[in-house]
């Protein structure tokens, strides 16, 4: 696409786009949203680079190598948080019981590992979109 | 008059319900590939609509503690927990399934269920 | 730290698939000896699992320690532990000969992935079989699917695409129509715990029939989708014949039997045997069962392409366990579990021979095995083995499955599906025996031209004499499968 009007929108657009998937992700624990629901937002700005400025550029930006890593790690922090969980007596995923600080009701750092577990769900789900949708978008132009 | 109000009363099942059937009736009848896909999804939302019905409540809040301490009603957070890991579900079915038509579109050089089927038996002879 | 192992069991799985895209840059030996361990770990884990249970009793698994009326919830039973032993074991068995015939139509960037992919299908099989929870176990099922659909159209073929692409669309609409069941009983119980779920079906199920009976009809028609259960079974000849010899053993083993199991607990710990026994779901599940096993056979006599005629034939042997579902006693559920091992056992025997002989020789045509037992005298002797089970001579596990199914229906006052089980075994003789004295007592030279391999791997034969000897031994001493499978139906209540 090489239109200007759509080519500067998008630049506007897509820091904000992204800063505001990061505050739903942040702000999983204490308002609606979480860690779904902000991956994907960050996921659909990248779709939207993808779209404007095509998948090479956008391949620079966001490389099969950081996807894969960032899937990858995605999971592992969550099945790492859950396992402290084993670890810290207690079962797969507890967190109150295994001593988590549940911190105080509404303010950014409560909840014990809720926060931490939606960030590791972000990352898996932005990243997965992209690349989704970066592996269509290819097989189609082979 | 009786009947108007049950129908009102519960609009949103048979809505939920209507949908799953126009979808059904999608996979089964179109020969086009990728409006099969769009029939799975239509199912989807339906039980996703139905499901987040059940869980409505009259004047519900979103199921947040409130830091106040005022005892609010809540609507049923399960159900909506739960359909978001079904549309987690099938949109990976989706898009698993939109890149096999890819791929049978470069292999069949269409998306027709009639005609691969034509290809498929040339083939075979 | 025994009530961890199962859910660490499910990690080890998860993260091994995460982990082998790490050693893409390794040789490919790494992958396979990380593998095996792994799968060595957790068949013993299992293998401890199983001796647990059925010497102190069943446990509970809670995630995060939530009461089960909001949190998740593993289940582990004499039952769970069995099918998962079953499982590991059938799939450890069938990864040897895989690691040496890899390379049918796979092409090699695809060798880890397909890896991944078995690890992920296997976790997702543990995850059904232990959870307590009809909505995880939708979970479990959409992973489940998808995987098998990756290995079905791994292989880059016209044929592959078509058939995986026919069944993820059935698959889903089997999983959906379960997924509305799920919504109903919610609606009507607000647990999706299959215990809690149970005690509120009884009691609704005067106040609410028709919600209770909608969710049944929904459940059991997805699922019978999803377990190709027989007039629902178009998707699975295609995909069994399209996939890569060692994952058809896995999908027409393993991964059918999986979806019955959820039938079984849907139907024996959801709704409870009054509620079905009201709505005459058993005798139509008997005649269905019935009527494809006769089919079944039928379809598979008209098969050219031997690895399609063993899928029909496992349509067929999907009847015998709806069958002793259907009978809805602890004797006929009893039989069902046995022949979930025997069919499993006998049908990898079957795709890998069928796969050594592919691997070696290329062929496919089912007219085409003549005078090849000579040639590949091990493979073929195998598969006449799991032929004759298939057909029920004695001293093979096929005929005590075929004895007691009798035997359950006629306890049962069904004696009129004795008759299908005789005719049964006759049409498999049918179209088992020809290719067997084909292969024997015909003569053929030209074979000879199309041989493309010298020599059939170790890998390769070792796996399909062990469970070709397991036919043997469960068919001489079915005592063994029946003491595990006894106090698996003890769970169920009649």
């Amino acid at each position: 696409m090489n239109d200007i009007i759509v080519k500067s929108i998008t630049r506007l657009v897509i820091p904000f786009l992204q800063l505001y998937g990061i505050y739903i992700i942040l702000h999983g624990h204490i308002s609606p949203g979480g860690g779904f629901s902000g991956g994907a937002l960050i996921g659909s700005s990248l779709i939207l680079y993808t779209l404007v400025f095509g998948v090479d550029r956008a391949q620079k930006k966001f490389s099969h190598r950081v996807s894969e890593i960032a899937e990858s790690g995605g999971i592992l922090l969550y099945l790492f948080v859950g396992a402290l969980g084993i670890a810290l007596t207690g079962n797969f995923l507890s967190n109150k019981a295994a001593g988590f600080p549940l911190g105080e009701l509404g303010s950014l750092l409560s909840g014990g590992i809720i926060p931490v577990l939606m960030i590791g769900i972000g990352i898996k789900v932005a990243s997965t979109m992209i690349t989704l949708f970066h592996v269509l978008i290819q097989e189609e132009s082979q | 008059m009786n009947l108007v109000n049950d129908i009102l009363a519960h609009v949103n099942f048979i809505g939920a319900m209507a949908l799953f059937v126009i979808g059904l009736y999608m996979v089964v009848t179109h020969s086009n590939l990728i409006k099969r896909i769009m029939g799975i999804n239509i199912m989807g939302t339906a039980i996703f609509y139905f499901f987040i019905a059940v869980g409505n409540v009259e004047d519900g809040a979103p199921p947040l503690l409130d830091p106040d301490g005022n005892a609010l009603t809540f609507i049923n957070p399960l159900p909506s927990v739960l359909i978001l890991t079904g549309i987690v579900v099938v949109v990976s079915i989706t898009v698993y399934s939109l890149s096999l038509v890819v791929r049978i579109y470069e292999t069949y050089g269409t998306i027709d269920q009639k005609e691969m089927a034509q290809i498929e038996a040339e083939d075979d002879d | 730290m025994i009530e961890q192992l199962p859910i660490i069991n499910l990690i080890l799985l998860l993260t091994t698939a995460l982990v082998i895209p790490l050693f893409k840059k390794q040789r490919f030996m790494v992958t396979l000896i990380l593998s095996f361990v792994v799968l060595f770990i957790v068949w013993l884990s299992a293998l401890y699992l199983l001796y647990h249970v059925n010497t102190t009793g069943a446990f509970y698994y809670r995630f995060g320690g939530y009461s089960p009326t909001i949190g998740l919830e593993l289940l582990i039973n004499p039952f769970s532990a069995l099918f998962t032993f079953f499982v590991i074991t059938l799939l450890m068995i069938i990864f040897i000969y895989s690691t040496a015939d890899a390379s049918d139509g796979i092409h090699e960037r695809e060798y880890g992935r397909y890896y991944i992919l078995m690890f992920i299908l296997l976790f997702a099989m543990f995850g059904i079989i232990y959870t307590n929870d009809l909505f995880n176990t939708y979970v479990f099922m959409e992973i489940l699917s998808i995987t098998t659909c990756a290995i079905i159209s791994i292989k880059r073929k016209k044929k592959n695409y078509a058939a995986a692409f026919r069944y993820v669309m059935l698959n889903e609409m089997g999983s959906l129509s379960y997924l509305f069941g799920v919504a109903l009983l919610y609606m009507v119980t607000g647990y999706t715990n299959i215990e809690l779920v149970f005690q509120g079906v009884q009691d609704v199920w005067v106040i609410y029939p028709t919600n209770i009976i909608i969710a049944a009809i929904f459940m059991i028609v997805g699922l019978g989708l999803k377990a190709a259960i027989f007039p629902l079974h178009i998707w699975l000849p295609d995909a069994h014949s399209a996939a890569p010899s060692s994952s058809s053993a896995i999908l027409s083993a393993i991964v059918v039997k999986v979806y019955l199991i959820i039938l079984v607990k849907v139907l024996f710990s959801v709704f409870g045997i009054t509620i079905i026994e009201a709505l005459h779901i058993p005798s139509l599940l008997m005649v269905i069962g019935a009527v494809g096993i006769v089919m079944g056979s039928f379809f598979a006599i008209a098969q050219h392409d031997i690895k399609r005629m063993l899928g029909y034939s496992s349509v067929a042997q999907i009847g015998y366990i709806v069958l002793g579902i259907g009978l809805a006693s602890s004797l006929g559920l009893r039989i069902a579990f046995y022949h979930v091992f025997s069919h499993g056992i006998m049908k990898s025997v079957l795709f890998l021979s069928v796969g050594a002989v592919i691997y070696q020789r290329n062929l496919r045509k089912v007219t085409a095995y003549n005078g090849i037992g000579y040639m590949m005298p091990l493979s073929i002797g195998m598969f006449t083995l799991a032929a004759l089970g298939m057909i029920g001579i004695p001293l093979t596990s096929g005929f005590i499955s075929k004895f007691n199914l009798g035997i359950a229906a006629l306890d049962g006052g069904q004696g009129i599906y004795i008759i299908i089980l005789v005719v049964s075994g006759i049409l498999n003789a049918i179209y088992y025996l020809p290719i067997i004295i084909a292969a024997f007592l015909r003569e053929n030279p030209e074979n000879q031209i199309y041989v493309s391999k010298d020599k059939v791997p170790l890998l390769m034969i070792m796996p399909i004499l062990i469970l070709g000897a397991f036919i043997v031994i469960i068919g001489v001493y079915p005592a063994i499968i029946f003491d595990l499978v006894d106090s698996a139906v003890s769970t169920f209540s009649f």
